[in-house]
């Protein structure tokens, strides 16, 4: 349960997503680690919310097929998250504080992350990925790549429980303000999801009722 | 027996090639939703993968040319023996890709049955009297239907919607055609 609930996590910190993987030359250990963190931590929490269109590509490499959905995405602190999957159909997640609401094209399920484990975890990690304190998380190990445009988060589960979801996972965060521009989920079976983020504006007004279903 | 009227139900046979469906399933008291993709492979096997709209996979199945099924992937807490069992012969109802030689012709006043026979009773597909119109499908054990199932709104060979409902428990599985 917890490591599904992990794999779900990830997918949930998707805040941070970027595009561009490797599009701009090869990436090498960071110098200053340390340095990174207190950087990556300190822009994160000064965002205040965000707002970004997402593309999300599953990789089906056996199928040599990928399944593409797009959407919009919204962040605001402390912990209320929207994602609105738009194509090829309509679904919405919302986190709001310990809430948790979808809704697909025919019913809307509401979750109550009180006494619920794996919802807690979730909005655990959510948290700590837009908090910046996603590298301090015992469920991973992290090293740091940088090149010229991105630093590379290679996070590695450490519990036999989540790698059994999960490979690893990647974040790329924008060198320009330490936003999260993609996040890729590697699966052991070789496929993968990622999910990127465009047009990203940070700190503008978000509504309260963005983060409620009607 | 007139096998080859039998023959007729090919027509209804979907014909996936690279095909996206929006999926809901309610199992007992869960609520799945996702999406649910078919794939004809080179080598004329079929690839059905069921992923949620955040991309965690559900499951990868192959039905093989000569009607086998391959789980590659199934979640590790839906991975028992029975679901994946029910999910094999959900879809080998669906897919029609058994051997229809074997199968028998039956009437009454308003519909013509083709049944198959598959290793526990029989795969019924259901039409019209002049068979121009496939009313609904059944999986049935020796006694009773177990699952009945529906295809409708084709285009190009596939349907828009497909329905499978269990009789014995609730395990429904419904699919909207979606561009991918």
């Amino acid at each position: 349960m917890y490591l599904l609930m992990c794999r779900w996590i990830l997918l949930c910190c998707f805040f941070c997503a970027l595009n561009g993987y490797a599009q701009t030359g090869t990436y090498k250990p960071v110098a200053d680690a340390a340095a990174f963190k207190e950087q990556f931590a300190k822009a994160s929490q000064a965002t205040q919310s965000i707002q970004a269109d997402f593309v999300q590509e599953k990789e089906l490499s056996m199928l040599s097929d990928k399944i593409v959905s797009k959407g919009k995405f919204w962040f605001r602190k402390e912990n209320k998250v929207r994602m609105e999957y738009q194509q090829p159909s309509y679904y919405l997640m919302i986190m709001n504080g310990r809430e948790i609401i979808t809704r697909d094209g025919q019913k809307q399920n509401k979750v109550s992350a009180r006494g619920n484990k794996l919802f807690e975890q979730i909005n655990r990690i959510t948290v700590d990925c837009v908090q910046g304190n996603v590298l301090n998380n015992p469920d991973f190990t992290s090293k740091v790549l940088e090149n010229a445009q991105y630093y590379r988060l290679e996070l590695t589960p450490v519990s036999k429980a989540l790698q059994q979801y999960f490979k690893a996972i990647q974040l790329l965060v924008d060198k320009k303000d330490y936003s999260v521009s993609q996040i890729i989920m590697q699966e052991n079976g070789g496929d993968n999801t990622s999910i990127s983020f465009l047009h990203k504006q940070l700190n503008v007004p978000v509504a309260d009722a963005v983060f409620t279903a009607k | 027996m007139e096998g080859g009227d039998a023959g007729c139900i090919q027509q209804f046979r979907p014909q996936f090639s690279n095909t996206l469906y929006s999926t809901q399933v309610d199992i007992l008291n869960h609520h799945l939703s996702g999406l649910l993709f078919f794939k004809q492979m080179p080598d004329s096997s079929l690839r059905v993968v069921f992923t949620n709209e955040m991309g965690f996979k559900f499951f990868d199945f192959e039905f093989t040319k000569d009607s086998g099924f391959v789980k590659h992937y199934m979640m590790p807490r839906m991975d028992k023996k029975p679901v994946v069992k029910a999910l094999q012969k959900d879809f080998e109802l669906v897919l029609m890709r058994a051997n229809f030689q074997q199968a028998s012709l039956l009437r009454d006043s308003q519909y013509r049955y083709v049944a198959v026979p598959m290793p526990k009773g029989n795969n019924y597909y259901i039409t019209d009297t002049a068979c121009t119109r496939l009313e609904r499908m059944e999986k049935s054990s020796r006694r009773k239907p177990v699952v009945k199932a529906w295809m409708y709104s084709y285009r190009e060979g596939v349907p828009d919607t497909i329905r499978i409902e269990h009789q014995n428990f609730k395990f429904n599985i419904s699919l909207q055609r979606v561009e991918k």
